[in-house]
């Protein structure tokens, strides 16, 4: 089975194709940080591993052409957080609001539509959301608002593409780099590891679900 | 599709199954409608010998109805009841279905997203995502046994309100049930009996199968048939070709075996033998390749139901049907009386 996972050099998108991987995988992942991707992914087999930026088309078309074909699984998970400390939006610079755009909702719609005549039959598109997408925080407008599109480009992408299955997925708080951003300063040890949410995105790349949004956290069995 | 331009003035719902009424599963009435001279005759379920020749093939739709309507309790202690519809594999978990929660008989629309239902003994469902619009739900269940278990002890057949009190499974299991998957009894196969088969076989009629486990079809639902698993046997496509190339019709017990065969059919009407799911919808316009008579019920006239029965038999046809049946007294739903529409390829 061949993938690809964006924004694989740390966080949930490094959890992911570690998890992947073990599952027989042959996966095409990139970061914009070749050295710290190169070192993330170190040990692990069937990976090609391309260094660029999700919002340069060029780099996009490389990374399909590095993707066997067919192609069973695109994960779009490289995110733009935004400028930190998050800014209200009455002061959001428009040029930073862009750019989370360009990250968050153009570059995936991009990356599937170039590699939508290589998909296999039972190809799956997971585009990774996040609760503030539906819920309104202060200071999360920006990236916010831009899951809140990336959610409704992959409904109806869904609807388009009966034959697809089509996820978002809202994989809850994580103890990554991008949550520690969000709130400098603070502690974030209570956050579950990205690890945690994996096992929810695994349902999705491997079972026959309807597409739809989901949350990883409640698609595994809590254990109590 | 437009709404059928006839809707009957009076229609009489069967409450109970014919057996409580004092008749046995084949004597419902069944009307025929052939297509072929546009005729419509009345009779009784047991006179569907005189109907099919030596040489037919009836195709039947062996799955078994699964007691798949469990109690569920909100978090906030409202009764409701989940009815499981189709199940939907998530990964290495089993335990995935498309549901749809009813209170009363009616349907429930006060569920969202994250909502986590108590199932009897411990058992719970979560409801992960929306399904098909706001009626039917992707939900996890997780149950203290196997689900077949778990239903057998705890499911009751799916039951709608013009039904008065429940009945048994067996009340909803064709005489030729053997795999259970179905949500809601494939109802177009009740009236036969295994004596009425025996004298069709007798008869020379052919008989074989095909299996399709249904989802829920609750009578509000005008939405288009979703997703549904299915297999035709490779003997039973050989059946279907060597029938048409003598000439013998396929006869469809009901649109679940429409369905099934129609997937595997080329426009030519030969089939292959197949298997998965399948989310076929005939309209008008692709019409029907290999099928040339369908036994069904009688359904509401603004159901999705109601779709292939007039692909079958053509507007005009089964709206003067449907008026006769209504005038006649016939019964409606899966305890009711039946038609059988011939004629289907000779238009």
């Amino acid at each position: 089975m061949n993938g690809i996972v964006t924004g694989a050099s740390r966080g949930l998108g490094l959890a992911l194709t570690r998890a992947l991987v073990d599952r027989g995988w042959q996966l095409a992942v990139d970061a914009r940080d070749g050295s710290a991707l190169e070192h993330a992914i170190d040990g692990l087999d069937g990976v090609v591993a391309l260094a660029g930026d999700v919002t340069d088309p060029e780099h996009l078309e490389r990374l399909v052409e590095a993707a066997g074909k067919p192609i069973d699984l695109v994960v779009n998970n490289a995110s733009a957080l935004g400028p930190t400390p998050l800014p209200a939006l009455d002061a959001y610079p428009l040029d930073e609001l862009r750019r989370v755009y360009e990250v968050n909702v153009l570059a995936p719609l991009d990356l599937v539509q170039r590699a939508l005549s290589h998909l296999s039959d039972s190809a799956r598109i997971v585009n990774v959301s996040s609760d503030a997408a539906v819920e309104a925080y202060e200071g999360w407008g920006g990236y916010g608002s831009s899951k809140a599109a990336l959610a409704q480009v992959t409904a109806v992408f869904a609807v388009e593409h009966p034959d697809l299955h089509v996820y978002a997925v809202d994989p809850g708080d994580m103890r990554t780099q991008m949550q520690q951003e969000a709130f400098p300063g603070e502690d974030i040890s209570d956050r579950p590891p990205p690890e945690e949410s994996v096992p929810g995105l695994l349902a999705l790349i491997e079972g026959e679900l309807p597409s739809g949004l989901y949350h990883a956290r409640e698609l595994i069995e809590v254990s109590t | 599709m437009s709404t059928l331009a006839i809707e009957p003035t009076v229609r009489l719902e069967a409450s109970e199954p014919p057996e409580a009424r004092g008749l046995a599963r084949d004597g419902v009435r069944l009307l025929v409608a052939d297509r072929a001279d546009n005729s419509i005759a009345h009779g009784r379920f047991s006179d569907l010998p005189r109907h099919l020749a030596p040489g037919d093939l009836l195709v039947v739709n062996t799955s078994a109805t699964m007691p798949a309507a469990l109690p569920a309790t909100r978090a906030d202690g409202t009764p409701l009841e989940l009815h499981l519809s189709t199940p939907a594999n998530g990964g290495d978990h089993d335990r995935f279905w498309t549901v749809e929660l009813r209170s009363e008989g009616q349907p429930f629309g006060l569920i969202h997203v994250g909502d986590r239902l108590a199932l009897p003994d411990s058992g719970s469902a979560q409801i992960l995502a929306p399904y098909s619009g706001v009626r039917l739900w992707v939900a996890r269940l997780d149950l203290p046994q196997p689900l077949e278990t778990y239903l057998a002890t705890h499911g009751r057949p799916i039951r709608y309100g013009y039904v008065a009190r429940s009945w048994p499974l067996s009340a909803y299991q064709n005489v030729y049930a053997t795999e259970p998957g179905s949500a809601e009894m494939p109802s177009a196969g009740r009236p036969f009996t295994a004596e009425l088969i025996t004298r069709l076989v007798a008869d020379g009629v052919l008989v074989a199968s095909v299996t399709l486990h249904t989802g829920v079809s609750s009578p509000e639902g005008h939405e288009g048939p979703y997703p549904e698993r299915y297999r035709v046997p490779e003997q039973t496509a050989r059946l279907v070709n060597a029938v048409r190339a003598w000439g013998g019709r396929v006869i469809a017990t009901g649109t679940t075996v429409v369905r099934a065969l129609e997937t595997v059919a080329q426009p030519d009407g030969t089939v292959a033998g197949g298997g998965g799911w399948t989310n076929l919808v005939v309209t008008p316009e692709r019409g029907l390749w290999t099928i040339d008579g369908l036994l069904t019920g009688l359904h509401e006239s603004d159901s999705s139901h109601l779709e292939l029965p007039r692909v079958a038999a053509g507007d005009e046809l089964l709206a003067r049907s449907y008026r006769e049946a209504s005038e006649r007294g016939y019964l409606w739903h899966e305890f009711g009386d039946s038609q059988l529409i011939l004629g289907v390829l000779s238009r």
